[in-house]
């Protein structure tokens, strides 16, 4: 051990030795990986899986079998269904037991009068067994009234006819819906969540080691060495900020590219919406994504430092996660609007830009400027917080 | 060379350190020897610079603590109370890590880390990570990173504290060793017999204060005593072996 003359590091390369440890301690923590590589993997693939179930039952509702109960009494009905592409089965012996017992999802039963009653032109009564307390069942049920609505106004259309009236009479009003979103603008509606998703990942990546590396490091013991040695006590917070946020990026880089894929290779499309996925769009989300991802690593490094130790950490900082879902709720509830003042607010203003990307809208260079400007600042003033708790005797030895 | 001028902390009501002051010289071991609570670690704390203290001047080979910090700490080589690794950490990177953060790099710092993990015999465990390390290993992994940097002063708070029989030894060979390269070095203790086989100054510090300071052979003079238990106990007026002895018999229920 020869002695040396004391260099003191400059503060960039005091951060830049910080930054490097915590990243190899991160990259070795099993625990860190796990939330920043899997919730990528969790939440996107699970909302894919789930518009391909709801695509599944709408499809399938069509193949349906109809059990029909007194079949023979109605043959006029039967065939009617079946030139309509249903095919129809046997009904159980007992319909409603059946329906409740989930058997199968409903029963047609036919009076024994029908041919009678259809002949007289009295009002036939068709029960419909089903239960509403079953969610799977909502298409197939749909989907059957609506063909026996059919059925009756084309009875009822014929036998106006008949008489020599106009079955146009029947119907004074006729609804029409007209859609004025633009199918992008559907598209993001219903696709809320990749925002909301993208903005979570900013703060699910980097929360293991924003709790590693502040209550982590105390209840440890190895802060107090750590802050002996000659290193403005800014440059080891901002070191362990900027390591925090890598990890907070790739979770949003994998996030984003999750959700692309299952934008693509998920059923979506039937429902007739697109996204706007090309490369421009998701560079811009990545652009407006950044400074949520300083904000969110900063923040919970605040409250991480705090905190007494690491189980109260983790406690705070899952709380912190509820902050992206507030506007990501607004926003699917009543929409967020566009006003330059709620693009000033962190996360709102990330959330409205993001959604106008994926909507295939160009955001306001004044907005996108807004948004992460407001969300650096608020970063800076985080850490400048850290860094002064860094100072205090009762946040180093934990008092 | 470490100079203690005054030094006075209180939490709250509470006064941890009153007026301590002391010397402690290039080429000596100094001991602070005190009782469990007797404010040790946090006069420690203010010499290095984690804890501000309320008055008083300390100073590091002549480098004011209070006027630059940093200076000062890269002059100063500590193995705090609380010694903690990164379980997912080598030893070496340990070193390393501590190393860089005193502005060494590239072949210099690892030739340095190579010469100390060979010179506290870590030859073993060098490249294992801390996780699961005995106490001895992982003493040798703070001592290590707190002296990477070759640093004249040497501050040691409870060294042996749990350790074995074998590594105290070895502690206390580094100890002299470190004293024999001409470095100041100070260091804790509550254990007489520690302080006494290998200190050159002892300073007694009980309730805050310093009670007396001198060789063991000048201690034992001034307390009039024989052994420096008696000296000890006498100097720190804690409570004398008679006091004790009149002090009412705790209460045994049958």
């Amino acid at each position: 051990m020869s002695r040396s003359t004391p260099i003191t590091l400059s503060w960039l390369r005091a951060v830049l030795v910080v930054w490097r440890k915590e990243l190899l301690d991160g990259l070795r923590d099993r625990r860190s990986l796990l939330s920043t590589l899997l919730f990528p993997l969790f939440g996107p693939l699970l909302s894919g899986m789930l518009f391909g179930f709801i695509a599944d039952q709408q499809r399938g509702a069509a193949d349906v079998a109809i059990p029909v109960a007194g079949a023979e009494h109605a043959p006029e009905l039967v065939d009617w269904l079946e030139v309509q592409g249903s095919t129809i089965v046997d009904a159980p012996a007992d319909p409603e037991a059946a329906v409740r017992a989930g058997e199968v999802p409903l029963v047609v039963v036919v009076p024994e009068r029908f041919g009678e009653q259809l002949a007289k032109g009295e009002p036939i009564d068709l029960q419909l067994v089903v239960d509403g307390s079953r969610n799977d069942n909502h298409a197939a049920v749909g989907y059957v009234k609506k063909q026996l609505e059919s059925y009756t106004k084309e009875l009822a259309a014929m036998r106006l006819l008949a008489r020599g009236v106009d079955p146009a009479l029947m119907f004074p009003i006729k609804v029409r819906e007209v859609e004025v979103a633009s199918e992008h603008q559907l598209a993001t509606s219903l696709f809320s969540f990749v925002p909301l998703f993208v903005l979570l990942a900013t703060f699910v990546g980097g929360m293991q080691m924003a709790i590693d590396t502040t209550a982590g490091e105390r209840e440890r013991g190895s802060l107090e060495p750590l802050l002996l040695n000659p290193v403005p006590r800014s440059a080891i917070v901002v070191g362990k900020w900027l390591a925090t946020v890598m990890f907070a990026l790739v979770c949003v880089l994998l996030t984003l590219l999750c959700c692309v894929l299952v934008l693509e290779y998920s059923p979506v499309r039937e429902f007739g919406v697109q996204l706007a996925l090309g490369p421009a769009v998701l560079v811009g989300v990545v652009l407006v994504t950044v400074p949520m991802a300083l904000l969110a690593s900063a923040l919970q490094m605040t409250v991480a430092s705090f905190a007494r130790s690491f189980k109260e950490a983790q406690t705070y900082i899952s709380l912190l996660m509820f902050v992206p879902t507030v506007p990501a709720m607004i926003s699917m509830m009543s929409g967020l609007g566009d006003s330059l003042a709620a693009a000033a607010i962190p996360v709102v203003g990330q959330q409205m830009l993001i959604e106008q990307a994926f909507g295939g809208e160009q955001p306001s260079v004044l907005a996108f400027l807004l948004a992460g400007g407001s969300a650096t600042l608020g970063a800076l003033a985080c850490v400048a917080l850290t860094s002064a708790l860094f100072r205090r005797e009762t946040i180093v030895f934990g008092r | 060379m470490i100079v203690a001028e005054r030094l006075h902390r209180s939490f709250g009501q509470l006064v941890a350190v009153e007026e301590v002051s002391f010397e402690a010289h290039d080429g000596q071991i100094t001991g602070l020897l005190g009782p469990n609570g007797a404010g040790k670690t946090t006069t420690l704390r203010m010499l290095y610079g984690l804890l501000r203290a309320d008055r008083g001047r300390v100073t590091i080979d002549g480098v004011e603590l209070g006027a630059d910090l940093r200076a000062a700490q890269a002059k100063l080589g500590v193995l705090p109370d609380a010694r903690g690794l990164y379980p997912r950490l080598t030893a070496r990177e340990h070193v390393r890590y501590f190393g860089q953060l005193h502005g060494l790099q590239g072949d210099e710092l690892e030739l340095r880390i190579a010469a100390l993990i060979e010179r506290l015999d870590m030859q073993g465990i060098a490249d294992r990570r801390t996780e699961g390390f005995s106490q001895g290993e992982r003493m040798k992994v703070a001592l290590a990173r707190a002296l990477v940097h070759g640093p004249n002063n040497v501050l040691l708070d409870e060294p042996t504290n749990g350790l074995d029989v074998m590594s105290t030894r070895a502690m206390r060979k580094l100890i002299r060793e470190l004293r024999d390269e001409g470095r100041c070095v100070l260091f804790s203790s509550h254990i007489m017999q520690e302080v006494s086989a290998l200190c050159d100054t002892i300073v007694i510090v009980a309730r805050g204060r310093v009670v007396a300071r001198g060789s063991s052979d000048a201690l034992l003079e001034q307390a009039g005593c024989r052994d420096l238990e008696d000296a000890f106990v006498t100097l720190s007026g804690v409570a004398s072996r008679e006091e004790l002895g009149g002090m009412p018999e705790p209460e045994v229920r049958p």
